[in-house]
């Protein structure tokens, strides 16, 4: 059996696999303990035969468009083709290795929905989604990328509205499903363009269409899908509905809503621009590197903002998000002006990205999710000294807030060095002051990176250490045992891909090849492999395990000093010294808003930070009795875009109830005349 | 003279020239009146010197004294009359300018990038043209902007100083390409004039509102 | 390149030597500035030693990380340090990390410095820890600029590639362009290092303590490693300042008497930008801390400006 169709065969496994993790939620929903253990069984099963097929694929550069029908379809037009191809493989790697982890997770997280929820409903969602966003990966034709891609939105809807007795969830679940629908509105749009040059539904004809294309419509397609997969990624200002459908779904789905869902997005965007619109005007890029820095930027200072841990994690998918984009912008301008090795290198700098992102993310909602289970909070400030109590999810929890800092020597800074690398080299592109823009970029990046380590310090800093803010976190337990092996699997990824970013790049080479014809894996790296060069001659090239390996050998120092001086000295446990106050409480701590203060303050422009005191006091105001903070921050996005946008929209829609006559012949003639318009249209 | 000092005086001329951009930067966030001063004192210095340099690389004797002028007028005249004026009247600190300082920086940033950008198409101006020019128009342009970002009058007067500042600029950079002497010394006591009757008006401005806020001029009207 | 493990030892034993000179240079000059006899410059050292040799009390409140931080902190230090050329062009290790590695290194250090001041849960090491995060935060995206300039003139990231392109006759000291990154990464320096007129590090009073805020709760070795990293990380940095903007007398060889007239220059430059700090600090006063964006703002304009010259000023 050759690669191919050992490749094939595992992918039909892994979809049967959710298939039947799906089937099996609902045949045992009532039966909650056989519904945990068969239906994310299947999922874990799927997800493992998932990954095989797509590390072949990937590996033996194989597949090119290697294609079969799923099962034969009865209606003409729509063909289940699914395609096997490095790009798709690629992200499917990334759902496939991401829903192991998830699956395993799941047998004990769903333990917490016991009596609470059925178990089996969310078996079935979370193996669909996993199946609907394999399909979305791996469709070969338009129409059945449009299903799989609505089946996805409305199972991650279901599984947004999971816990549907708050309203907050449900308003955040309806929020979901309008922006999704606005989505996929634009996407059908597109497709209809690209349709009406190609004449088929076929990924293969789409093929670099965009140069039979007129100038013109080829920017409008290009505008439809960035609205359309920009919505679903979330890049600012169609955010609004990550921020509130993320946090309030089962912290295992917003793990692998924030790591792998929104990422369709990214795959669309690659799938579109690089494959099959052609070659881009230099604007296309330019656009995509601005929104990306915007996003980036207003990503991480919203996410400050938050002391609710999923929501601040949702705020930093967009920062991400918005950090891929800068690689594939930069990608994009450097394809206009010919430079295919940069371009190759900003491309494998967003996609890097793209999975380090979906690593690292879909670990931190793993352990948020821990944390909630346990201490049954998601708002930090009623968090604290968890670190004693759940050691392992710290530790897990730390290497993810290191690897989003973009801290090395984890995942995170490998790709943010790969971006920087290529905005640094972008500036010798072009003589046109365009190129300010990498530079500029790079600054806004360094501003991300540092606010980010400012968020994830108060993150990590505020729910884990110091003494415990509430009574839940008091007695927090630590997690479970599948959970936690969930937690270290993406630990242990996010390592690898930090230490040995160069074993994983050699999988980048059919990607670039079929996007961008080069193939560079092998210039990224030198020594062996140990060293990640910037694939130029003067260099520039940074060595994690060099580096690791030198700070654990220089611990040396510390230790050849402890025995000079400090065999004698004693280590003694006792009460923080705090400047000599006594009876430190917790209420005495730093809080989450009071870390934030600094930056709400700097950015105020930003933020409008409204805040109300109110104090009772007996006889001075020196001696307060009882006092109500409240503090507010403005999102200017809900207050100045969409909340006009929706009164707009209701005002409209009361001008046209006017047509609701209720009569069933003005029905008749409204359809009538929409026939003769099309008629006329088609004419 | 040896071949490489034509070099050395463009890179000076370069560097004083950026320098006294920075000044003008500086200038722009800086609230207290005694400081800024002492910057535009500063400025001035950097325009002599690169008068100076003018002179000495270009051979033009006529430009020394130009730069004797700016010494005398701009680097001890005006900053002493300048400080005379904030003792006499009392203010010391610029107070709520229209914009903040960071963002007071970014406009400037942007006006910079203008000022580059309108000076790009005179390339052909050689060594001492294409960048110094575009300081030039910088300061002209930051300058003007400072004019309307601040409120106190004596803030007012500096700004128009740092325009005139520009101005000069680009005429010393472009002095051996035919601008005449005659051009600069008008310029020159124009400024110098300029600053004393308005020296005298803040003052009276101050003595009539008790304030020196330009925007309580609007109450003049009837 | 071969990774020479002499140039190693001998740079890790030089950065570990020469950090705690410097910074007791500073204080030293800074005492003589204002009329006070002020500790000698060896202070430092004694102090070191003696952390050393005392107990520990570790909070009662604090868990592991309380206990690692220090370790971070010192390691990354000295690490960014081995990739900086002190005084030969190569730096003993410049093909395991560029410039952006040496940030990457430097941010880790002050991720677990302000974990470490976290962690024991008493306010002032949460309010240094939101201070110094801040302001590494606005000083960041100038450094990123200044370095970027510096690079971008270069044609490379990698510090030696920097240097021995700074020694080339083409490169123009006194470009616009090298002067304003120079200005912004000093500014950035004083940040970084914690001087006035950002941070105090001769004060404990409360509420203008960031950097020593974060260290209250430390004692015994791990304040001295906190201590010394921290004084390793400025040495770095102003390393890294004096031998871009001044890259004069470094050596190109490492022959005895190169590396020799090579440290006796480094040694100079090193001082005089001391000197530069000291003077800064004893003629200015601590900025108000919503005041010190505004500093850093203009930093970032100058690197700005700085590469806008780089190609505007050909």
């Amino acid at each position: 059996m050759d690669d191919t169709s050992l490749a094939i065969l595992l992918l039909n496994l892994c979809l049967l696999c959710y298939a039947f993790g799906a089937a099996a939620g609902l045949l045992f929903s009532s039966h909650e303990k056989s519904a945990n253990l068969f239906s994310f069984g299947c999922a874990t099963l799927g997800s493992a035969c998932g990954i095989i097929a797509c590390v072949t694929v990937l590996a033996t550069g194989t597949a090119k468009n290697q294609s079969f029908q799923l099962f034969t379809s009865l209606v003409p037009y729509l063909e289940f083709t699914v395609r096997l191809d490095p790009l798709g493989a690629f992200f499917g790697l990334i759902v496939s290795f991401l829903g192991l982890a998830i699956s395993i997770y799941s047998f004990g997280y769903a333990r917490g929905f016991y009596g609470r929820k059925n178990v089996g409903i969310l078996g079935t969602f979370f193996n669909l989604l996993l199946l609907a966003t394999t399909l979305v990966f791996f469709a070969g034709n338009a129409f059945f990328f449009l299903i799989a891609w609505e089946i996805m939105a409305l199972t991650a809807y279901c599984l947004v509205s999971f816990e549907h007795e708050k309203a907050e969830t449900r308003d955040a679940g309806v929020l979901f499903f309008v922006m999704s629908h606005i989505g996929t509105g634009c996407l059908i749009f597109g497709f209809l363009l690209l349709f009406q040059t190609s004449g088929g539904y076929g990924f293969d004809g789409f093929h670099a269409l965009g140069n039979a294309m007129s100038p013109v419509k080829r920017d409008a397609t290009f505008l439809l899908f960035l609205a359309g997969f920009g919505v679903k990624a979330g890049i600012v200002p169609l955010h609004i509905w990550l921020p509130a459908a993320h946090p309030v779904a089962p912290s295992n789905v917003s793990s692998l809503m924030s790591g792998v869902i929104i990422k369709t997005g990214i795959y669309g965007m690659t799938r579109v621009v690089f494959d099959f619109l052609g070659a881009p005007p230099n604007w296309w890029g330019v656009t995509l590197l601005a929104i990306g820095t915007i996003s980036a930027v207003l990503g991480v200072l919203y996410a400050l903002m938050e002391h609710d841990l999923k929501r601040l994690l949702a705020y930093h998918s967009i920062e991400n998000i918005g950090i891929i984009l800068m690689g594939l912008g930069a990608s994009l301008m450097f394809l206009h002006s010919g430079h295919l090795l940069l371009a190759s290198l900003a491309l494998i700098a967003g996609l890097y990205h793209t999975i380090n992102h979906a690593i690292f993310k879909a670990l931190l909602f793993l352990g948020a999710g821990a944390i909630l289970h346990s201490a049954r909070t998601r708002n930090m400030e009623e968090m604290g000294g968890l670190a004693k109590r759940m050691r392992w999810t710290a530790l897990f929890f730390l290497a993810g807030a290191v690897a989003i800092s973009a801290l090395p020597p984890l995942n995170g800074f490998v790709s943010e060095w790969l971006t920087y690398q290529s905005l640094l080299q972008g500036f010798g592109t072009t003589t046109s002051l365009v190129r300010l823009m990498f530079p500029i970029s790079g600054a806004m990046l360094a501003l991300t990176g540092a606010l980010a380590a400012a968020c994830f310090v108060k993150a990590f800093g505020i729910t884990f250490l110091a003494q415990p803010r509430s009574a839940h976190a008091e007695h927090a337990h630590e997690a479970s045992f599948t959970m936690l092996l969930g937690q270290g699997i993406l630990t242990a990824a996010c390592v690898f891909l930090g230490l040995f970013p160069t074993v994983f790049l050699k999988l980048f080479d059919p990607l670039t090849q079929q996007l961008t014809g080069q193939q560079i894996s092998g210039q990224l790296s030198a020594a062996n492999g140990l060293v990640l060069s910037n694939a130029t001659t003067l260099g520039g090239s940074i060595s994690m395990p060099g580096l690791t390996l030198l700070g654990l050998s220089l611990l040396a120092v510390p230790f050849v000093l402890w025995l000079l001086f400090a065999t004698r000295a004693k280590i003694r446990r006792g009460p923080t010294w705090d400047c000599g106050l006594r009876g430190l409480t917790p209420q005495m701590e730093y809080t989450a808003t009071g870390f934030s203060k600094p930056i709400r303050m700097i950015f105020k422009a930003l933020f409008r930070p409204r805040r109300e005191v109110q104090r009772e006091y007996d006889f001075s105001s020196y001696f307060t009795t009882t006092m109500r903070f409240e503090s507010h921050v403005e999102e200017i996005f809900q207050t100045r875009i969409y909340r006009p946008l929706n009164r707009l929209a209701l005002r409209v829609s009361r001008r046209l109830r006017a047509l609701q006559a209720g009569s069933i012949q003005a029905y008749l003639i409204y359809i009538f005349i929409t026939l003769l318009l099309l008629l006329i249209f088609a004419l | 003279m040896n071949p490489a000092s034509p070099e050395i005086g463009a890179q000076l001329i370069t560097l004083m020239a950026a320098l006294m951009l920075v000044m003008q930067l500086l200038l722009a966030v800086q609230p207290m009146l005694f400081t800024s001063v002492r910057l535009y004192a500063i400025q001035s210095f950097l325009l002599a010197g690169i008068a100076g340099v003018v002179a000495f690389f270009d051979n033009a004797s006529h430009v020394y004294i130009l730069a004797t002028l700016t010494f005398i007028g701009k680097v001890i005249f005006l900053p002493w009359l300048l400080n005379r004026q904030l003792r006499r009247i009392q203010i010391t600190q610029e107070v709520e300018p229209l914009l903040n300082a960071p963002a007071t920086m970014m406009v400037c940033g942007g006006l910079t990038l203008l000022g580059y950008l309108v000076a790009r198409p005179f390339t052909s101006l050689e060594r001492l043209g294409n960048n110094t020019l575009a300081i030039a128009i910088t300061l002209v342009l930051t300058g003007f902007f400072l004019m309307i970002n601040r409120r106190k009058a004596i803030s007012q007067v500096l700004a128009l100083l740092t325009v005139e500042n520009g101005v000069m600029l680009a005429a010393v950079a472009l002095t051996t390409y035919g601008m005449p002497l005659v051009v600069e010394f008008g310029i020159f006591f124009d400024v110098l004039v300029a600053v004393m009757i308005l020296g005298i008006l803040a003052y009276r401005i101050r003595e009539t509102f008790s304030s020196m806020d330009t925007s309580k001029l609007n109450q003049l009207k009837g | 390149m071969n990774i020479e493990p002499s140039n190693i030892l001998l740079q890790t034993i030089l950065l570990l030597l020469v950090a705690p000179l410097v910074s007791g240079c500073i204080r030293n000059w800074k005492a003589k500035l204002q009329n006070r006899r002020g500790a000698r410059i060896w202070q430092p050292y004694s102090d070191l030693i003696k952390f050393f040799r005392k107990d520990m009390v570790i909070p009662e409140h604090a868990s592991w990380v309380f206990s690692f931080a220090p370790y971070v902190v010192f390691l990354t230090a000295l690490v960014a340090g081995l990739l900086v050329p002190l005084v030969t062009t190569r730096a003993p290790l410049s093909l395991f990390g560029d410039v952006l590695a040496l940030v990457g290194l430097l941010a880790l250090g002050r991720f677990f410095l302000a974990l470490g001041g976290l962690d024991p849960g008493s306010s002032f090491g949460g309010m240094g820890s939101s201070r110094e995060m801040t302001i590494a935060a606005v000083a960041e995206p100038a450094m990123m600029l200044a370095i970027f300039t510096v690079a971008i003139t270069a044609g490379s990231t990698d510090l030696s590639h920097i240097i021995q392109a700074a020694q080339n006759p083409a490169w123009k000291a006194l470009n616009p362009t090298h002067v304003m990154a120079f200005a912004a990464l000093f500014i950035v320096l004083l940040a970084e290092t914690g001087r006035i007129p950002v941070d105090n590090p001769a004060t404990h009073l409360e509420l203008t303590m960031i950097h020593e805020a974060m260290l209250l709760e430390y004692s015994g070795r791990y304040l001295a490693l906190m201590e010394w990293g921290a004084s390793i990380k400025q040495l770095v940095l102003m390393t890294l300042l004096v031998n871009i903007f001044f890259p004069v007398g470094i050596a190109a060889a490492s022959t005895f008497a190169m590396l020799g007239i090579g440290v006796l220059i480094y040694a100079v430059k090193l001082l005089l930008l001391a000197a530069a700090v000291v003077v800064v600090e004893t003629v200015n006063a601590k900025l108000r801390l919503f005041r010190v964006p505004d500093l850093l703002s203009a930093a970032f304009v100058l690197g700005t400006l700085a590469l806008l010259s780089t190609f505007l000023f050909q």
